[in-house]
């Protein structure tokens, strides 16, 4: 419902629909950008009771070719990754040929700081985020929309706490299999998506108790059926949701509204410049720590 | 002047003939002792002088000069009647002494537009639009197409101040900001002043665009009006009684609305259930009582509506926005060298926005509305002394951005509708003087004080975690912060010869309402703020010097000015705001803070006389800001930085019936920041790194031609008719009027590609005028 709301009063999506009635010509044009640097990308995870890790990039050039080759060949390997807890400070370990680096000695407890470093390609980069206590779900359930029969979004009730600055994000996963179509048999969803739309702060909500639904979200460029067709944003009546939502710090928010505000602006050619507010000195990206709770929803 | 030389004043008002309408601005010359004056805006002269012979002349721009002999042995109240050009008259005219007003005056940075000859020139889509038409004077930048905000030398579009017979007009803009919400048939007259501003303005800091209606004709009755492409205007005018009151109501409307009903649009296209249209009304009434007292009650509506109907489901929206106003105004004459006049003035402005599907239903709105009260005084001493002093009290009520919203029947927490309170003062005291027969020197104060009061709450913030954490509240009347300052004026003349003189100018300005935008054009939703506890007011300066020179008897006026400013306490939103963030918070928590610095050369050459007429501007610039919060703290070039802006405008008179017109246009292109790296996430999400980098990138320079003829009816008929033919950017430029990124996805590579969106091509029209 927030996300109806935010979204729908975007005023430049009156302005393009009027301008489409106009005699507006477009074409396609070449920009030639000032030259920069690269830079270290770094997204990073600390969930509760999971091992932290963390997944280090560079940067890449606006108008590059961009694959999962110059992805890939874009990964830093060898760099020098410790996080600190406040008790012990562990240096990750590098899962070879990827940028990924994981954690054998720390589990994400909520209470806890988590202090990032990392020395790489001649840099040093650092941040922290703090792991809350979990507000988790009063409840979950699904509800048929409007006049469809098997199709209909998540819902929840959410009683946030009285202090002001809570932030959350939800995620979802279907572990059902698919009964039809060309992915027969296959488990739904093999990780826990978010939707756009799935961060959220208490400014307009904060102490009070409430219902709130959300959409099912998918993979990136998903071509699955269930994404492109009638089924895309709604689970099917059938469908084993696990929910897993999650408190998270201010920094991490802000890093994920502003995500989700770019990703949703691409190609708005009235939208503002929308940047994105990392929490990593020195560097671009997130380090973000989830304090988790698990539901499970049954679509009857 | 010896003492006992007796002394007499020559005063009254210069009309025009056929209707009875005031003329401001048109000049009063003295033959012997080559001194003169001009009409106030009221149409009001009034000079002094020894007892003796004279030979008075009083011109005004495309009229026939009336000269009279006054043998000046007692005060003289001589009212003047002026008749235009194109009527035949027997009467000998006198040509020697032409306008040579921009080398005699003291003023500088300031043009009068002829709203008359503005409809030979090109108008886009047939309108004619008096705010395009001042954006090609030099120094005046257009923000660019679709959008009427205006730059005045740099300054920012809430600088300006637009004035309808006095009341303020914040949104001047229809359709978003294509047309002007001034309709030309129902205005006398436009000056814009965009430095030396005297003290009698204030409140902005860098342009006062001062439109006045018509009085309506006090002769005869009329109607004129015209069909074009995009509305349809009627005019009706007339005595009341004749000489004494007269009236006019101009009406215009657009009808494109009509072709997305039935039968144009049938009721299952995707079109349907789209809408737009916007109306405007002007009237105004005038009674004079006496040669000493007269009253003016004139009022603006204008509204446009925009809706839309999604075909595939119930999502709907409508917004209406608009300006009106009302005036009322009292001119007194306590003697013949005191002129004054009081205004009541009222001024709104309203945006609204409704939308919603099934049950769930949202609103935002925004808005502001003044109560003015002013007396302003004229008081002409002598020949040498033109002094104005007066003052002015405004409430202002201001409705920064709000919004609600419910589903069924559950409202959702959006806040407390937030409005701000201000009592907004000002006095002011100008004396126009010449020092010598070479100088001339105009001086001036202006004091102002403005109050922000409540009711009001200040939300504050948590510095760590940004969330609101606390309220301060004001109750009805509170003061809540107050600013008091001078503004120290002053324009002085030098006379090189009656040909060409020298100019220098130094003016203050504060500013106390601030215009916050969102997005990189400016729309209706940008909202207006006042200066508040954490808002300062806007502070400007402005240093000019010119040169201004005129050829052969006047013929050819040319100039050069130079400016310097400085501007302080501009605003910003923060990077990375979004419009949710005020819903219960202001405004202005989320606004960083800077200054701003512009300087430029402008070159003016004009022909206003004769078949041919026009002028070419030129307009070098530069506009930086800095934020200590903005593009880490460095100085970076605004928006609308041009480096070169130039304007070519000219109309010829192949015969009496036949005038055709051109203007041509180029300017360097606006900055835009784009994006300068690319990261990728797991999750597959391609992001945009913009780096901070302000403004990094200059778009393509935008100029453009447009023609015109305009062929006009057989004179001396009864019901006369003209039409006017355009053609809108006859080379068919492809302007940017945005760029974009786009990202498509393809064999598994990520490409983006820069979208340039232009807005118009070549668009011929046609408007069909009458009058009778």
């Amino acid at each position: 419902m927030k996300k109806k709301l935010s979204r729908s009063i975007y005023w430049p999506t009156v302005l393009v629909s009027f301008l489409a009635l106009l005699s507006a010509c477009e074409k396609t044009v070449t920009v030639k950008l000032p030259e920069v640097e690269q830079l270290l990308v770094v997204e990073g995870y600390v969930e509760t009771g999971e091992r932290p890790y963390v997944i280090l990039s560079r940067s890449l050039d606006y108008f590059g070719t961009l694959n999962l080759n110059t992805v890939t060949q874009n990964t830093v390997q060898g760099a020098l990754v410790t996080i600190n807890d406040g008790f012990v400070t562990d240096t990750l370990i590098q899962v070879p040929g990827f940028g990924v680096y994981f954690s054998n000695r720390l589990t994400g407890i909520p209470g806890r700081t988590y202090q990032l470093t990392i020395q790489a390609e001649g840099k040093i980069l650092s941040s922290s985020t703090y792991l809350s206590a979990p507000i988790p779900l009063d409840s979950v359930w699904w509800k048929v929309d409007g006049r469809r029969d098997s199709l209909g979004f998540a819902w929840a009730h959410l009683t946030d706490p009285d202090t002001l600055g809570n932030c959350y994000r939800w995620f979802a996963k279907r572990i059902n299999q698919y009964t039809y179509g060309k992915n027969i048999g296959e488990q739904k969803d093999s990780i826990f998506i978010a939707p756009l739309g799935s961060v959220f702060e208490d400014r307009f909500i904060n102490g009070q108790s409430f219902d709130f639904n959300v959409v099912r979200g998918k993979t990136y460029n998903s071509n699955k059926e269930d994404d492109l067709k009638e089924e895309n944003f709604f689970f099917k009546r059938g469908d084993t949701i696990v929910v897993k939502f999650c408190s998270i710090d201010r920094s991490c928010f802000d890093f994920w509204r502003g995500e989700e505000t770019q990703v949703s602006n691409n190609g708005n050619p009235f939208g503002s410049v929308s940047p994105i507010y990392g929490n990593i000195k020195g560097g671009l990206g997130v380090w973000c720590a989830y304090s988790t709770s698990f539901d499970t929803i049954y679509a009857q | 002047m010896s003492q006992t030389t007796k002394m007499f004043t020559i005063s009254g008002y210069v009309k025009e003939k056929a209707t009875g309408e005031s003329l401001p601005g048109a000049a009063i010359f003295i033959k012997e002792v080559s001194k003169g004056t001009t009409t106030n805006s009221y149409g009001f002269y009034s000079i002094t002088l020894p007892e003796a012979n004279y030979t008075v002349l009083y011109s005004f721009i495309g009229f026939l000069t009336d000269v009279q002999p006054i043998n000046l042995q007692k005060d003289v109240r001589l009212n003047i009647s002026l008749s235009t050009k194109a009527v035949e008259t027997k009467e000998v005219v006198i040509s020697a002494e032409r306008e040579d007003k921009n080398i005699e005056s003291v003023q500088m940075g300031r043009e009068s537009i002829d709203v008359e000859k503005l409809k030979s020139l090109p108008a886009f889509m047939g309108e004619v639009d008096i705010l395009k038409a001042i954006q090609l004077l030099p120094g005046v930048s257009s923000a660019g197409e679709g959008n009427s905000g205006f730059y005045v030398r740099g300054g920012g579009p809430d600088q300006n101040l637009i004035l309808l017979d006095e009341a303020n007009v914040y949104n001047a803009a229809h359709l978003f900001g294509f047309f002007s919400v001034f309709n030309a048939d129902a205005i006398q007259n436009v000056t814009l002043t965009k430095g030396g501003m005297p003290a009698n303005y204030g409140g902005r800091l860098a342009s006062v665009l001062d439109i006045q209606m018509k009085e309506g004709n006090n002769q005869k009755l009329s109607v004129e009006g015209g069909l074009g492409v995009v509305s349809s205007r009627l005019t009706v005018q007339g005595p009341i009684k004749k000489d004494t009151s007269s009236f006019i109501v101009s009406a215009r409307r657009t009808f494109i609305d009509l072709f997305f009903k039935p039968p144009f649009t049938p009721k299952s296209s995707d079109l349907y259930g789209n809408s737009y249209y916007f109306y405007d009304i002007n009237a105004k009434l005038n009674y004079t009582f006496s040669d000493k007292d007269r009253l003016f009650i004139s009022g603006y509506f204008g509204r446009d509506v925009f809706s839309f109907q999604s075909t595939n489901s119930d999502f709907g929206i409508r917004v209406p926005w608009g300006n009106a106003t009302a005036t009322a105004r009292w001119n007194h004459l306590f003697s013949d060298k005191l002129f004054m006049n009081t205004s009541l003035i009222f001024t709104n402005y309203d945006f609204q926005f409704e939308g919603g599907a099934e049950t769930f239903r949202f609103k935002l709105f925004s808005g502001i509305t003044d109560y003015n009260v002013k007396s302003d005084f004229t008081w002409l001493p002598n020949v040498r002394h033109n002094v104005k002093f007066g003052g002015q009290y405004i409430y202002h009520v201001f409705v920064p951005s709000n919004a609600s919203a419910q589903s069924g029947d559950v409202v959702f927490d959006l806040g407390e509708v937030i409005r701000n309170y201000a009592n907004d003062v000002a006095v002011y005291i100008n004396d126009e003087f010449d020092l010598t027969d070479k100088w001339r020197i105009s001086g001036g104060l202006r004091g102002t004080v403005f109050q922000q009061v409540g009711p009001f709450d200040r939300y504050l913030h948590d510095p760590l975690n940004g969330a609101i954490n606390d309220t301060v509240h004001y109750d009805k009347g509170d003061n809540v912060k107050t600013y008091a300052h001078i503004e120290p004026r002053l324009a002085i003349r030098y006379a090189i010869n009656n040909r060409s003189s020298l100019k220098a100018s130094y003016t203050q300005n504060y500013q106390y309402i601030h215009l916050a935008s969102l997005s990189s054009i400016s729309l209706p939703t940008d909202v207006w703020v006042p200066s508040t506890d954490l808002v300062k007011p806007q502070f400007g300066t402005q240093y000019a010097l010119g040169y201004f020179r005129n050829f052969k008897s006047n013929t050819y006026e040319t100039s050069v000015e130079v400016y310097y400013k400085t501007m302080e306490n501009q605003v910003e939103y923060q990077d990375g705001f979004l419009p949710e963030n005020t819903v219960n918070d202001n405004v202005d928590n989320n606004f960083v803070f800077g200054s701003g610095r512009s300087y430029g050369a402008e070159f003016f050459i004009k022909k206003s006389s004769g078949k041919f007429n026009g002028w070419i501007g030129y307009t070098l610039a530069w506009t930086e800001r800095t934020f200590p919060d903005l593009n880490n703290g460095e100085t970076f070039y605004a928006k609308f930085d041009r480096r070169h802006d130039i304007s070519i405008v000219a109309t010829y008179n192949i015969s009496t019936r036949w005038t055709i017109g051109a203007t041509w246009v180029y300017a360097t292109g606006n900055l835009n920041t784009f994006p300068e790296r690319l990261y990728v996430l797991s999750n597959g999400h391609v992001l945009e790194d913009y780096g901070g980098q302000r403004n990094n990138y200059r778009l393509p320079a935008y100029h453009r031609l447009d023609v015109s003829a305009t062929l006009n009816g057989r004179p001396n008929k009864k019901f006369d008719s003209s039409w006017n033919f355009s053609i809108f950017n006859v080379y068919n430029r492809y302007n940017p009027f945005i760029i974009y990124f786009d990202t498509s996805y393809q064999d598994n590579t990520v490409t983006i590609a820069a979208r340039q969106i232009s807005l118009f091509p070549i668009i011929p029209s046609v408007t069909w005028n009458f009058k009778f």
